[in-house]
């Protein structure tokens, strides 16, 4: 501190010691703040921070997705139930020769029923397929396509349970085709990488 | 698990939907378990299929039920935060009349007017309650005097800390 108003300066007055400004002629001070001119020691290395990149293997958890996913496919069921309502309702309303309100009441009714149907049945099959996928990746401990296929046959298995055995078989084969031939997409790259595969050359 | 943050605007919708869903599909079964529990024919097994009868035929609808107005709710909470440029409980609030209000518009102009009432009501408390709950915790966040404690140096020098 070699000159008065060293002490009273707030920037300098605890990280500009005297020894670091020893070389520094006179009453030159270099801009130091407090907030920015810190050593590593003080910031508290307690927990570690994960950054995840694009690309890798680690990306958004099953239970991050399990909403958007669910009311996704709500929508959708509601969006082509409410299609198929209203294709099915002009088709009655025509053949029962019904006109003005009493058509514009049917045409709603329909609309809405079927797809509120739709809606529901779609939701509920995401919610089942969630959920089985939520728990085999927190008990595998891993996020791959084994995880899919095997919550689709358990989604289609459980949601036929009540049905008869055949029904429920029924329900388990779809829920595996259909995920197999997602599973299959999903790594359409490895398997185009496969087909040029050449054991001929070296 | 992974730090839960909700969806920026035009995805939160889907999610809200999606989380209603899954809320009214649960707590519907539950409730709906119980029900035909209740209501069945005696004999633990009728019971039994009582039970999963009611939970097959009207869980899906509540859920049904549950994600529209959830899907509503978010859907005018996020026109209502473009057009007014801001998020704040009156977002909330306003939708949720709005959606109560929506909902019932095919029973009446009353049924409509009750229906937003309830729905402002609701959201009015809710919103209430999750400020009630900031403030209190808000306690334990206040600014503490920073303290500068040198770590490289064993001796204080005394008079020198960051006020």
């Amino acid at each position: 501190m070699s000159t008065l108003n060293d002490s009273e300066d707030i920037y300098t007055s605890n990280y500009g010691s005297a020894d670091q400004n020893a070389g520094l002629a006179g009453s030159f001070k270099p801009f130091s703040s407090p907030y920015l001119n810190y050593d590593p020691v003080y910031i508290p290395a307690s927990q570690p921070e994960y950054i995840f990149l694009d690309g890798q293997n680690k990306q958004r958890g099953r239970f991050e997705l399990a909403f958007g996913q669910i009311g996704a496919s709500c929508m959708i069921g509601a969006g082509i139930g409410g299609v198929t309502g209203f294709y099915n309702g002009l088709k009655a309303t025509t053949l029962a020769g019904q006109t003005g309100a009493l058509r514009r009441t049917q045409m709603l009714n329909h609309i809405m029923k079927k797809g509120s149907s739709n809606a529901n049945t779609l939701g509920s099959i995401a919610v089942i397929y969630s959920a089985f996928g939520v728990i085999l990746s927190w008990a595998r401990g891993t996020d791959d396509d084994v995880n899919t296929i095997v919550a689709a046959t358990a989604t289609g298995a459980l949601y036929k349970s009540t049905a008869g055995l055949r029904k429920c078989g029924v329900g388990a084969a779809a829920g595996l085709g259909l995920s197999c031939l997602y599973a299959l997409w999903n790594s359409r790259e490895k398997l185009a990488e496969l087909r040029q595969f050449n054991p001929a050359r070296r | 698990m992974e730090e839960y943050t909700r969806e920026p605007c035009p995805w939160r919708i889907v999610d809200d939907c999606g989380g209603a869903f899954t809320m009214g599909l649960i707590g519907g079964g539950v409730f709906q378990s119980i029900k035909g529990f209740r209501n069945a024919p005696s004999g633990f097994n009728r019971r039994l299929i009582g039970s999963m009868t009611a939970i097959k035929q009207r869980s899906p609808t509540i859920a049904g039920n549950f994600a529209v107005w959830g899907g509503l709710f978010s859907t005018i909470d996020c026109a209502l935060i473009h057009v007014r440029k801001k998020e704040d409980p009156w977002n909330s609030i306003i939708s949720g009349a709005a959606t109560g209000g929506i909902l019932a518009a095919r029973n009446g102009v009353s049924a409509m007017a009750g229906s937003a009432f309830i729905g402002g009501v609701l959201l009015a408390l809710i919103e209430g309650v999750g400020i009630l709950f900031t403030r209190l915790s808000a306690e334990q966040f206040q600014p503490q005097p920073p303290v500068f404690e040198d770590p490289t140096q064993q001796a204080p020098s005394g008079g020198l800390s960051f006020q």
